[in-house]
Order: structure tokens, then sequence, then C-alpha cells
């Protein structure tokens, strides 16, 4: 059944979009990520435009993540304070993120920065992951004693704040800068960047495992809710359509993965993950390496 | 000789017509109806639903169609836009956009269809005035100089279906009736189309119609496309309120306790 996307111009399978948004949802719900950085590409894959994939992707992850957000708000799991100051971290990245989307694409050069942000994000990410995981699976029966966190050069910085919630007494700045970096890839890539948040949470700026997924939600909710807002006045490429068709399959595919996901083991759920991001990175890199089948592109004058 | 014939002939012929309509001042004497053709359509809505059309074009000749007697030739084109075409080059192993051409007045959509192949037809000079054939689009290339850009963007319209000139037969039935069916592919641009049809005899155009064709953007897919252009504030928050909507009542019909 085709479906004329209004944004995209352009007339795609329905059931194509429903079975992506059923894949990357299931995938979501499994891993409990929001599977932005797995969305965009695709969408890429199967001929939307970039800027449309991005805007979109943002949209999608936004309706994505609402819900997760409601349900660890009634479980009291979100640090508003922290939240508060990830989010204005996160505005300010978004903001500049969308300058530099707009900038690229009046520069034609949208498509190549959308694969190379991916690929360093996602490569990194994904061999860290990876690394991490195998590590915990060989060490799983030591364990020692850790410290609630470790100190270093960024708690002597000003500007300090307490966040109840997270037990936590440090200097605004960290957060600010880690909203902010997430805030860019947010723009420029069409994910909410919970799949880099939550380890910057835990491992930078220390906070407590229990509180990472509710503010990482509240703070990814509120940045794609921007970069949506950004991306449809300056670029103009968020369609709709497309969003609620990826939605439609995504929260029905992400409430399977995530009743999967309770039979699976943290530390080899983690290694998956890890080599699925990779994997996604490598083929990009394919693409940019690989002999173009077209040796010219055509496209709008923007 | 042949411009001296066709003069002749409608030395003799014009007095008959005028006649004929009587009323008619003098001076304005209609051509003689040696041609009539028309539009299945005058309109084509895109739709959410729509995968492309086809634009069908059919009508009538005075004499018979055939290698001895008429031939007839449609031009459709559809509205002018701007393009750029980039040239993919290989730095450091990784293939990016290079340099880039800019082209004005490109039309959207141009498809040729006729009864035998051009070059059988018309002359060089006739059809280059005519603009039949994708060599004579005049077309303003801007940036980056060079043949192969309006190559490459001629070979991608082709590719995806918005330039159509494979010498399309025209379909002839009872010897003066013809069809020709264009295909419009579900990414043509919205606007006015304009669809020639010309009659050739004896190696020259001696009647021409212009039919007009709407492809308008309507119901939903339209009214989306005019608030997010027209109303960007407003879609942009819209667009966040019916994803967090969708996501909450999804998250609530599909949730397995």
């Amino acid at each position: 059944m085709q479906v004329y996307l209004p944004i995209a111009e352009m007339s795609v399978d329905a059931l194509l979009l429903l079975g992506i948004g059923f894949g990357v949802g299931w995938l979501s719900g499994l891993f409990g990520v929001g599977g932005g950085f797995l969305l965009t590409p695709l969408l890429i894959l199967i001929g939307i435009p970039s800027p449309v994939a991005v805007g979109s992707g943002a949209n999608q992850t936004l309706g994505a993540s609402v819900s997760g957000l409601i349900a660890q708000w009634r479980r009291g799991n979100v640090d508003v304070r922290m939240g508060g100051v990830l989010i204005i971290g996160g505005f300010l990245g978004s903001l500049a993120g969308v300058q530099l989307f707009a900038w690229l694409r009046s520069a034609g050069q949208v498509d190549l920065a959308v694969s190379i942000f991916y690929i360093v994000v996602l490569g990194a990410v994904g061999a860290l992951m990876v690394r991490e995981s195998v590590t915990a699976i060989l060490r799983r029966k030591r364990s020692r004693p850790q410290r609630l966190h470790e100190h270093f050069w960024m708690h002597g910085l000003p500007f300090k704040m307490r966040f109840r919630k997270s037990r936590l007494y440090i200097s605004v700045i960290p957060p600010l800068l880690v909203g902010f970096g997430i805030g860019v890839l947010s723009a420029v890539m069409g994910v909410g960047g919970g799949f880099m948040l939550v380890p910057a949470m835990i491992y930078l700026l220390g906070m407590p495992t229990a509180v990472v997924i509710g503010t990482s939600l509240f703070q990814v909710v509120f940045v794609t809710a921007n970069v949506t807002f950004l991306q449809a006045v300056q670029v103009g490429s968020v369609d709709i359509v497309l969003t609620l068709l990826l939605l439609a399959g995504g929260v029905s595919g992400a409430q399977f993965g995530a009743a999967m996901g309770t039979r699976l083991r943290g530390e080899e759920m983690r290694a998956l993950l890890g080599a699925l991001v990779l994997s996604v990175a490598l083929s990009l890199l394919w693409g940019l390496l690989k002999v173009p089948e077209a040796m010219f592109v055509i496209g709008p004058v923007t | 000789m042949r411009r001296l014939a066709a003069l002749a002939w409608l030395l003799l012929v014009a007095p008959v017509l005028a006649q004929a309509q009587a009323p008619a001042p003098p001076q304005a004497i209609p051509p003689p109806p040696v041609l009539a053709a028309e539009l299945s359509l005058n309109r084509i809505e895109v739709t959410t639903a729509f995968s492309g059309a086809e634009i069908l074009v059919f009508g009538a000749t005075e004499r018979l169609i055939g290698e001895a007697g008429d031939q007839v030739v449609v031009l459709a084109t559809g509205p002018e836009t701007s393009m750029m075409v980039r040239q993919k080059v290989n730095v450091l192993g990784f293939w990016v956009n290079g340099a880039s051409a800019r082209f004005n007045r490109v039309p959207s959509y141009w498809a040729l269809a006729s009864t035998l192949p051009l070059p059988q037809l018309l002359d060089r000079v006739e059809r280059s005035e005519l603009r039949l054939g994708l060599a004579q689009l005049p077309l303003v290339q801007l940036g980056a100089q060079g043949g192969e850009f309006r190559g490459a963007l001629a070979a991608l319209q082709q590719q995806a279906g918005l330039w159509v000139d494979r010498e399309r037969p025209i379909e002839i039935s009872g010897g003066r009736l013809f069809h020709a069916r264009l295909p419009l592919p579900a990414t043509v641009a919205h606007g006015a189309y304009h669809v020639q049809v010309m009659l050739v005899r004896d190696r020259r155009v001696v009647a021409r119609q212009e039919l007009r064709l709407d492809v308008v953007r309507s119901g939903t897919a339209a009214q989306i496309a005019d608030i997010a252009r027209g109303q960007p504030v407003i879609y942009g928050l819209v667009c966040i309120l019916l994803a967090a909507l969708a996501g909450w009542l999804g998250s609530v019909i599909f949730r397995r306790n």
C-alpha cells in the first residue's frame, strides 16, 4: 500500500514503514534505547532524503520516549534538577546543531556529514560497549567493592549545585556540556542520544543507575521536541505522516521487545547492542568507501 | 516550394471556410480543423494515496495517419524549477560531493511521444526551434561548467521517470484516431503542465494545439504541506504534540500486563 509523504514529496510503501518502525521499536524495547540511531540510517537507506530522515527521526524518538518517561516519572526515577540542567545544555546544543545542519545543507554536504557523524559516534560507542560488556562477562564471578564515584579534576570546577535525587554535589558545567553535546548530536543525527547520555551520566557525572534512565528520557523528550520544532521551522523537513507511521509500528514493537528483554542477561544484551551499533557504523562506512553507482547526484537548490 | 504550396492551399480553403461560418469577421478565420486533441483529465490530484498517474492524450486528425499522410507529435512539460547537479569525487578514499553546477529553467517533467522517430518527421532546425528533444532544452548552467553535468542531469531525470524520451509510439486506431499515454511518476512536481499536440505533414508542423493539465496536491497531503510551509511554527508544535500523543496512546493500547 503506497502512501504519499507530503514533506518528503514521495510515495513509500506504508507496510515497509510500519515494518521498519516495528523492527526498530522491537530492538529498542529489547535493549531499552530510543532506537533513533537505527531508524535514521534505515530511512536514508530506503531513499528518504537525509534532512527528512533526521527531522522525522527526532520527532519519532520524541513519541517513542514519552511513554517510558511517564512510567519512570510515576516511579519517581527522574531527577528534575539534573534533567533541567541537561535540558538547558541540550537546548543550546540543538540550536547550534540545527544551524550547523542548515549550513551543511546549503553547502550540499549534509549526506556526508550525517554519515560521518554516525560512523564516528556509533563506531566509538559500539566499540566501547562491546569491550566493556565482554570484560564484564569475563569478570562476572569476581566482584570488588566500588566507591560511589571516582573524584577527578572535573569535581574542582566552580558553580556547584546540589542534586538531591542523584546524591551529588557537583559543578553545573559538566552536565551543561554533556547536554550541549547530546543536543548537537540530536539535531544532526535525528536521535535522542540516550545511548550516549546514559554512559555519560553514569561514568562522567557519577549518577546512581536508578535515576539514570528516567532522567535521560526526561532530557531526550524535551531535546527531541526542540529539535523537531527547530527542524520544522528552519529546515522544513519534519514529515508528520512518516513520523506517525513509524510510531504506529514502533510503539507496538517496543512492547514485544521489552517483554523479551527481561529474559536476557545484562552483559550479553550490552554486547549484542554494541555489535548492532558497530554494524550500523560499518555499513555506513562502506557506503562512503565503495565506488558510487552514479558519479553525479541531483537535488533541489537549497 | 512547400511553403508556397501551403500558402496556395490556405488561400483556396480560406474563403470556403469563411462562408461556412458566415457571421465571423473575415480577418479572424479559424484554422481548418486538421487536428483535434484532448486530455482525459485536466486535473490530477496528489493525495496521500498517490502513487503516480498517466496523462492520456487523445484526438483525431483530418487525414489518415501514416507514412505518407499525417504524423502526430506530443510534448508534455511540467513547471520549471532549479536543480543542483553534484559530482562525486574521491577524497582520501571517501566518495564525497565535489564540484556542483546549478541549472535554472529545468522542466520538472518532460515527455515526448511521436508516431515515428522524430528525425524522420522533422528537420534538425525545426526540431531545435520547437525544442523537441532533450538536447534542445534551453537550460541555464551556472557554477561548474562542462557538458557532463548536463548529461548527468538528463540521465538521472530519465532514470527517475521524470524525463521521458524513448520515442514512445502513439497508438493509432481507425487510421485517424490517436492516443498516447505519458507516465507521471509519484515524484512529480505540482503546478501547471502543458501538453502540445502537433500535426506534422510533409516534414512541417501544420497545426498545433496546446492543452493544459494541473497537478495539484489535494486532501490531507496538500493541507499538511501548506501548513508546514506557511505556518512552520504551528506545524512544528503540532508535530510535537501529535508524536507525544501517539507515543502515549500506543503504550496504553499495547501495554502487556
